[in-house]
């Protein structure tokens, strides 16, 4: 509680948003035979860094991030954020923007990204106030009062982009947040997302399927193969920050991606 | 805005022409008279009958039966349904045999509940409730089923408690359904009230309507008819601004 009381987003966070992950593997227990979703996946995730997770559909990237998240427990392994074992959902280590669509529509902009205060009981002013705050950090100024079905499908991420942020955990997972976006808006908010991340120095994780996205907006790209799922490529992307329109086409973008590329045909 | 006056005024219009029209075949006696007051006759019937005691008493009658019928009926319906949507197993055993009852016409069951419960207040609620019963537990498990997961996740998330996720997310998500779900229970908790009062009672405004149409007091019958729907419709209208508001949540 006391924690929510001097949030200061603005300001790169000194707080830990350290994340390990060892020897995590995730077994679904079926009728039949039991289906091996993810195997022995290890990582070490140092603070402030942007870490995307890349694979073919069904190598458990999501299902990974749901463990972050403290919403699916690992079969085997641990993960630490801050040190400490994630056990259920903490809202204050960690915040999540879901994939489209998973804003409260009967709630507006503000009351959306209220919402994680609300559930804590902050008085009503000072979750406004935060709201405000959240919702100006993420380019929606003046946007608070409108409901989620009068706002595109860019600004609607935003929303829970902000929602993800305004309890200030050091640590922010994305699950293919901009999956349902048309290319155009998919770039800008790239491009804001980073801006965001540089504002607040989160520890992001982002899940993606689009390799130019991996590499546009990562530090480090963990590649993963189909199931059984394990990180079968780690590599760090060393281009200079800010990312711009014109890397996309330079020699070491094309490198980059067309090393993930080769991993994921494999396995494919 | 214009179109929308447009829309309203059309029809109006349409209710007017339906008036004019009644008015027209049983003035000009293309229709009998007798069988067909004309619709001001009616009308200016309906006045007088509002004004009397006997038929107020009778309007409050019914009132009663359908408002306790409809509160018992709806949170036992609600409760089922919901149990329904969230137990697997209880809703594979049960749900096939809703489908059963739902499609039998109740009215064949009114006999029994004369016989179980006498003529008056308890056969009249009971048949009232029984009527009602079955739609609201399938509405309300359309409701629940119309939650979408990902609302679930969200706020599991941001740790939501079991309440929290209630009240922030059942109940603001199910409502659309959950208003629909009520006006239409409505329609069938009215009709059930009103058939028992038809079939056998000593009151309540069906009773008067039968006994209306048994005695050929065309007048009186009509006016009865006119009376009902228009409280039907004031029922459903009411329930359907509020459904507007919410509406651009529907799944």
């Amino acid at each position: 509680m006391q924690s929510l009381a001097n949030i200061t987003p603005l300001k790169p966070a000194a707080r830990a948003g350290s994340i390990q992950i060892n020897g995590v593997g995730q077994v679904f227990r079926t009728t039949g035979a039991d289906v091996v979703a993810l195997a022995d996946v290890s990582m070490d995730i140092k603070p402030g860094r942007f870490v995307v997770l890349v694979g073919p559909s069904g190598c458990g990237k999501s299902t990974l991030l749901m463990m972050l998240a403290g919403l699916r427990q690992p079969t085997s392994g641990s993960i630490l954020i801050n040190g400490a074992p994630i056990g259920e959902p903490d809202p204050n280590r960690v915040g999540v923007v879901f994939q489209e669509a998973s804003l409260f529509p009967w709630l507006t902009a503000e009351e959306n990204v209220e919402f994680p205060l609300a559930l804590r009981g902050v008085p009503k002013a000072e979750r406004r106030g935060k709201a405000e705050e959240m919702l100006k950090l993420v380019g929606l100024e003046g946007f608070g009062k409108r409901h989620p079905h009068e706002l595109s499908g860019g600004m609607k991420q935003r929303v829970s982009i902000a929602r993800g942020l305004v309890q200030d955990p050091p640590v922010l997972l994305m699950d293919e947040p901009f999956a349902a976006l048309d290319e155009q808006t998919r770039m800008t908010m790239g491009d804001e997302l980073l801006r965001i991340w540089a504002a607040t120095g989160k520890t992001v994780v982002f899940v993606t399927h689009s390799l130019t996205e991996a590499v546009y907006l990562a530090d480090e790209v963990a590649v993963m193969s189909a199931r059984p799922g394990r990180i079968v490529d780690h590599l760090q992307v060393q281009l200079a920050r800010p990312r711009t329109y014109e890397m996309l086409s330079g020699d070491a973008f094309g490198t980059l991606r067309e090393r993930i590329w080769r991993h994921i045909r494999k396995s494919a | 805005m214009a179109g929308r006056l447009g829309l309203i005024l059309s029809r109006f219009a349409i209710i007017i022409a339906i008036f004019a029209l009644w008015e027209f075949l049983s003035r000009t006696g293309l229709v009998n008279p007798r069988l067909l007051p004309s619709a001001s006759d009616t009308l200016s019937t309906l006045g007088d009958l509002l004004q009397r005691a006997s038929v107020r008493n009778d309007l409050m009658v019914t009132a009663t039966e359908v408002a306790v019928a409809f509160a018992i009926a709806v949170p036992f319906g609600c409760l089922i349904g919901y149990l329904i949507a969230e137990y697997r197993y209880f809703a594979d055993v049960v749900k096939p045999l809703l489908f059963f009852a739902f499609s039998i016409p109740k009215s064949i069951f009114l006999p029994m509940f004369i016989l179980v419960f006498g003529v008056g207040f308890a056969e009249k609620v009971g048949f009232g409730f029984f009527s009602t019963i079955f739609i609201v537990i399938m509405s309300t498990t359309t409701a629940v089923e119309s939650v979408r997961v990902e609302y679930l996740t969200v706020a599991r998330s941001y740790g939501a408690t079991p309440s929290q996720t209630a009240f922030r997310v059942y109940l603001p998500s199910m409502l659309p359904v959950l208003l629909e779900a009520l006006r239409i229970s409505m329609i069938f908790n009215l009709t059930g009230v009103m058939l028992a009062e038809m079939y056998a009672s000593r009151d309540g405004i069906g009773h008067q309507i039968a006994t209306w149409g048994e005695n050929f007091q065309m007048k009186q019958l009509l006016a009865g008819v006119v009376m009902i729907a228009a409280i039907a419709i004031l029922f459903n209208e009411l329930i359907r601004s509020v459904e507007t508001r919410c509406s651009h949540w529907r799944t």
